[in-house]
């Protein structure tokens, strides 16, 4: 049985329907995030778990208990703000051991416990600090510690990073992963970054205007994107409208080009259009003796992106990414010249309508 | 060679640049400046000059011995009790209903009507809101006229005064309440929905909240505006003169002692003043005091 599980949620505000369809499991422990760009329905979700939003319809159970319809403040549940929402009237350890103060803990608990969170998040020294004397990443975590100081069953996490710069940010979700995988806690983070989410997970959900556009891990995500909008939204990759030239053989035309998938094309007929799409990182270069998957191109921009160098190549009228690991040893094509690129049948995925 | 010779170049034009851009920021608060010598400093300085002269211009300290004769201090004291209870009224009533236009979920447009109206009603004072209440709640009064009319109800057989403390009390929060909507408005926007949220989802209800979270973070805020109301009625004068005449605050009396009538000294009147800055300075260290101790996070 789910630790946590919503139910056919729905959440509407007025006429527009923020959350539709929702339906999810997840394991004591387990990391999962929502990923989707603004306005897609993740926070919204998020919320209803926390309680401050209720479902129209459906329902959000944690160890089997019913809290739909439960008062944010008779949940078990903690969460971290994006803005970090830290009390600026306490210190960092009343803001930790607020909770355990409402929850009525003796203040040799409380201090025990604030004790040990303000080492979990490795600030013993600024306990007396006020957030203002903090910088933006140390809020964050003392946000965490508050959150986590009330043994929480499940741990939201909304944006936490964004409002923070991008080295902090890799640091800080690692702290927050090891964190997470060192308590044993479900968390569920928000985000709209895709390598955080990648980097950070144990499952995705991708979302779009409140639906799941797929459920699955990391790897799943990336490598076999179910819908045009997760193939596009998650990691950079290379979309087009493909005709079927041969279904059972699995044989498509782009642009003049024959190219050659691993997927069933059942119950498409000759000429049937299909989107497919290719990682950049799946083209190479073609070797003499490569002949399946073999397409003519030309070089149309070169862009160094320090350990990967993206290649732009033309294919017939259509133009695509192709990446490639930087090696000072090897010669790069020039702009303008003629080559040939090839891929897997594997990577040629076909994705659903 | 030629970079060496560059540098001390740019660096004098960078140093002049930002000498210029210094005057043309001090230029701009000159008039400020000249306003506030003339119309603050000279003055108070005038005054507190006059409060130890006769009117022959003599040193003397028989004004100031003066101000603890029982009429003058009657006088202070009630000064002080009407600004305490007008400034703690309308500070809890204006609070409410600034509470609730800005955090009570009530439509835009209740918020925008009730920020002009008090805009406009926090300067209303003096003869016109005399004249307004006397015409509304006078003997003779409109709604005095109308709740016997139709009710049959006597507001002064009930013991409804407005000429007395309470009917000043009532007359002075008209611009009271609505200063304090004004103050603690942007105040109240800055409380974050997330503390709420936060609050909450660490199990603490509505009391708690407000307890632990929203009143501290408000408390520099309600004082600071609290004194600020207490300023505004302890300096009123013509108010309480057009409304009653003969009610003894410090300002008419100030008003008495300048205004050339039986009573005059206006060396008392410069005493009186100053009596009233002492009063004052005693107030704003006492907020000092008071926000030093209960908003550490704020230093």
């Amino acid at each position: 049985m789910a630790f946590l599980e919503l139910t056919d949620i729905r959440k509407q505000f007025g006429q527009a329907v923020a959350v539709e369809d929702f339906n999810l499991k997840v394991d004591r422990g387990e990391f999962v995030s929502f990923l989707g760009p603004s306005g897609c329905g993740k926070t919204t979700t998020l919320r209803m778990i926390a309680g401050f939003e209720i479902p129209t319809e459906g329902s959000v159970t944690i160890d089997g208990a019913d809290i739909t319809n439960k008062a944010p403040n008779q949940r078990n549940v903690g969460m971290v703000f994006q803005s970090y929402a830290l009390f600026p009237n306490m210190t960092v350890a009343q803001n930790i051991g607020f909770g355990l103060r409402i929850r009525k803990e003796s203040e040799s608990a409380i201090k025990e416990r604030v004790d040990e969170m303000l080492a979990l998040i490795h600030l013993e020294q600024k306990g007396h600090s006020y957030p203002s004397q903090l910088s933006g990443g140390q809020q964050q975590r003392v946000a965490l510690a508050r959150a986590l100081a009330i043994r929480p069953q499940v741990l939201l996490l909304d944006e936490p990073l964004s409002a923070l710069d991008a080295k902090i940010r890799v640091s800080l979700r690692a702290e927050i992963r090891a964190i997470q995988r060192k308590l044993g806690i479900t968390a569920i983070y928000v985000t709209h970054d895709q390598e955080e989410a990648l980097s950070i997970s144990d499952r995705i959900v991708v979302m779009s205007q409140g639906h799941m556009e797929q459920v699955g891990t990391p790897f799943e995500i990336y490598n076999f994107p179910q819908t045009a909008f997760v193939a596009s939204f998650v990691g950079t990759l290379n979309t087009t409208t493909a005709e079927v030239v041969d279904s059972a053989k699995g044989i498509l035309q782009i642009d003049g080009a024959r190219l050659a998938t691993a997927e069933k094309l059942d119950g498409r007929q000759k000429g049937d259009k299909v989107t497919i799409a290719i990682r950049p990182e799946r083209f190479s270069f073609a070797s003499e003796q490569k002949k399946a998957n073999v397409v003519d191109c030309r070089i149309e921009n070169i862009t160094f992106l320090g350990s990967i160098v993206r290649i732009q190549v033309s294919i017939g009228s259509g133009k695509y990414f192709m990446d490639t690991f930087n090696n000072p040893f090897l010669e790069l094509p020039k702009v303008g010249d003629k080559d040939q690129v090839t891929c897997s049948r594997e990577a040629v995925l076909v994705l659903k309508d | 060679m030629a970079q060496a010779t560059q540098n001390p170049i740019r660096v004098n034009s960078s140093r002049r640049s930002s000498v210029i851009r210094n005057l043309v920021a001090w230029a701009g608060i000159v008039p400020f400046l000249i306003f506030v010598i003339l119309f603050l400093f000279w003055p108070a300085s005038s005054l507190i000059t006059g409060s130890f002269q006769n009117q022959a211009g003599a040193f003397t300290l028989q004004n100031i011995i003066d101000l603890f004769t029982p009429s003058i201090m009657d006088a202070y004291m009630l000064s002080i009790q009407i600004s305490l209870v007008t400034a703690i009224g309308g500070g809890i009533f204006g609070f409410m209903l600034a509470y609730a236009v800005i955090q009570g979920g009530l439509p835009r447009w209740v918020r925008t009507a009730l920020t002009t109206f008090s805009g406009v009603a926090s300067n209303f004072a003096g003869v016109p809101l005399a004249f307004a209440f006397i015409a509304t709640l006078g003997h003779t009064g409109f709604l005095t006229a109308l709740f016997a009319d139709k009710l049959g109800i006597d507001i002064y057989n009930l013991g409804f005064n407005l000429y007395n403390f309470w009917g000043l009390a009532l007359t002075y929060m008209y611009f009271q309440f609505p200063l304090m909507v004004l103050i603690m408005a942007p105040a109240l926007d800055g409380l974050k929905r997330e503390w709420r949220e936060a609050s909450e989802n660490l199990g603490a209800g509505s009391y708690q909240y407000w307890r632990y979270i929203a009143l501290p973070i408000l408390w520099p805020s309600l004082l600071g505006s609290t004194i600020l109301l207490f300023g505004n009625a302890f300096g009123a004068y013509a108010t309480a003169y057009a409304l009653t005449r003969t009610f003894n605050i410090v300002t008419v009396l100030i008003g008495d002692q300048i205004s050339g009538n039986v009573l005059f000294n206006p060396n008392l009147g410069y005493a009186l003043a100053f009596g009233m800055i002492v009063i004052m300075a005693i107030s704003i260290g006492l907020y000092t005091w008071l926000q030093r101790r209960t908003a550490r996070w704020l230093q």
